[in-house]
């Protein structure tokens, strides 16, 4: 019995080379569909780490009125840093806000004075802060009315815009994964496994008259899916690993893609669970398929 | 061996079968003829469990065909040898892998196949072709080899749908010797053709003449024979006699 088996997962390999041209085709297809279901997943992993990592921060933009001291308001930057929940600090001087409109403008780093020479002495900008807090606070919203009017009366200071969209922002998303993402991925798994099932199908109506022979020299049902089995999962285990393959290469290419302002988004490559995902599912699926294809005896007729 | 009680079988609302009621016992050698479309194919199609059996009752080899389960059908096919008339052989596989198809299905081991196997092909003139994939042989030699992959199970009964429709008078000869001899061996052999040449050759044999699906003539008591009815005749004006006969019995 052993012996037979061994012989029949031996064939199931060896019959791969029988239909090349329906192995190869499938394979493809597998692939392509492993592949744009990983692309999809990296876009999902890449947006929650993106939106989880600024999960529950708030930022403070603080606007100093123009023409203010240097001296009085690199003062209180320094005093910003000690403040509770304190994360994160990004400051322009007047000068270097002025620069940065300059490159946006021209698309080239140049000095301010050569940029805009009309405006120099007399730069309407004013020195700007963007303070970025993570509070743990029972009562979000007086921590953030409390914060809020304390930036505002620091000397000097103009105008404090609040910031909790990113707050909000992550809140959304963490909905978004109860009520969408899960069934996104749910659906996006049955939609592999149906297209990679029925591939797999498919490939083997080119077998469908061995499968028949099979059957009528009296081969057990066992004996008829056992190559079958094999020759399912291997183009949907080969099928996964290239599709990995292609994605990494992909991801490579692109994962700086976005590293610009103000997206500053470092595109992520899929956990290593996932990447096994990507791998079992084809597998499990063009078994699965392999098995139903000789659910029916096409031996048997009407 | 084979016992078929009020056998019939309809496709929608045609009659394949009609009726059908004869049997054969251990080492039998039936002929069995008729016109095209006679129903030849379907009680063949029947007796190796490839159409379920819709009305009356069947056995072959001591398994009712009429309560058969799907799973059962691996265990019939492993008794009941069969050779088609479109060979059903695996093209793009040599014709030792055909030959050896139902040996391995039965695990038999590896030297025993090929001890096997050697010795029907010697016996259907296969030997220099055991290493050519089927699809590169001729219509003769594919037949031969749907021949040989049934003999090599040795199989309690033998069913051929017209084996040597294929072959040159000469090999459908030789052939005829290699059932009778498979017949001496003690199987039951059915074997569905039109050569009265063929059934010259053996005159021991039981014939069973098809027709619209009935049995319309026989040559031993175990076979019921059911007329046609006038009405026929006298339609098409004419009567359709079994072959070698004057219009009477065989």
């Amino acid at each position: 019995m052993m012996r037979t088996m061994m012989r029949l997962v031996r064939q199931g390999f060896a019959d791969m080379g029988l239909y090349p041209w329906v192995q190869v085709c499938t394979l493809a297809a597998v692939t392509l569909m492993v592949f744009l279901s990983g692309l999809f997943l990296i876009t999902l992993v890449t947006l929650n780490h993106e939106l989880g990592a600024v999960k529950g921060e708030t930022a403070f933009q603080v606007y100093w009125r123009a023409g203010s001291e240097m001296a009085l308001v690199e003062e209180q930057w320094g005093r910003l840093k000690n403040l509770p929940w304190f994360t994160g600090l990004k400051t322009f001087t007047p000068q270097q806000a002025l620069e940065e409109l300059g490159t946006r403008l021209h698309g080239k780093k140049a000095s301010s004075e050569k940029l805009f020479p009309f405006l120099t002495g007399k730069n309407p900008l004013p020195a700007t802060a963007l303070v970025s807090f993570a509070p743990n606070e029972e009562d979000t919203e007086r921590w953030l009315k409390e914060t809020g009017e304390y930036l505002q009366n620091l000397p000097g200071v103009e105008r404090v815009l609040a910031t909790p969209l990113r707050d909000e922002l992550g809140q959304a998303w963490r909905k978004a994964g109860r009520y969408v993402m899960w069934p996104t991925l749910a659906f996006l798994g049955l939609l592999l496994g149906l297209v990679v099932g029925n591939t797999v199908r498919l490939s083997l109506f080119a077998r469908a008259h061995e499968i028949e022979i099979l059957q009528l020299v009296g081969a057990p049902n066992w004996y008829v899916r056992l190559p079958l089995l094999v020759n399912g999962a291997t183009v949907g285990l080969l099928g996964g690993c290239l599709a990995l393959v292609l994605l990494r290469f992909t991801f490579l290419q692109v994962h700086s893609l976005l590293q610009f302002p103000p997206l500053f988004m470092e595109i992520r490559f899929l956990p290593l669970e996932l990447c096994l995902a990507l791998v079992a599912l084809p597998t499990l699926t063009g078994m699965a398929a392999s098995y139903l294809a000789v659910r029916g005896d096409p031996s048997r007729t009407m | 061996m084979i016992h078929v009680r009020h056998l019939s079988h309809t496709f929608g609302s045609y009659w394949a079968l009609k009726d059908c009621t004869f049997s054969l016992e251990k080492g039998d050698f039936l002929f069995l003829s008729g016109p095209s479309g006679a129903g030849k194919s379907t009680l063949l199609r029947l007796l190796y469990g490839a159409l379920p059996v819709q009305r009356g009752e069947a056995s072959v080899a001591d398994m009712p065909l009429h309560t058969l389960k799907h799973r059962q059908l691996p265990a019939l096919r492993r008794k009941v040898g069969v050779v088609f008339q479109d060979f059903k052989i695996l093209p793009i596989r040599t014709v030792n892998e055909n030959i050896a198809l139902p040996l391995e299905v039965r695990g038999l081991a590896p030297q025993q196949v090929v001890r096997r196997v050697r010795a029907v092909a010697r016996a259907l003139g296969l030997e220099n072709h055991l290493e050519t994939p089927c699809g590169a042989l001729s219509g003769g030699e594919q037949q031969r080899v749907a021949i040989a992959r049934a003999f090599v199970m040795n199989p309690q009964v033998l069913l051929a749908d017209e084996p040597t429709g294929n072959l040159d008078t000469h090999l459908s000869f030789r052939l005829m010797e290699l059932f009778k001899q498979f017949q001496a061996y003690g199987a039951t052999v059915i074997f569905a053709t039109h050569s009265k040449e063929l059934m010259k050759r053996h005159p021991q044999a039981k014939i069973l003449w098809l027709e619209d699906g009935a049995v319309r003539d026989a040559n031993w008591p175990g076979a019921r024979i059911l007329k046609a009815p006038r009405h026929r005749e006298r339609e098409h004006g004419i009567t359709l006699p079994p072959p070698d006969t004057e219009g009477g019995r065989l």
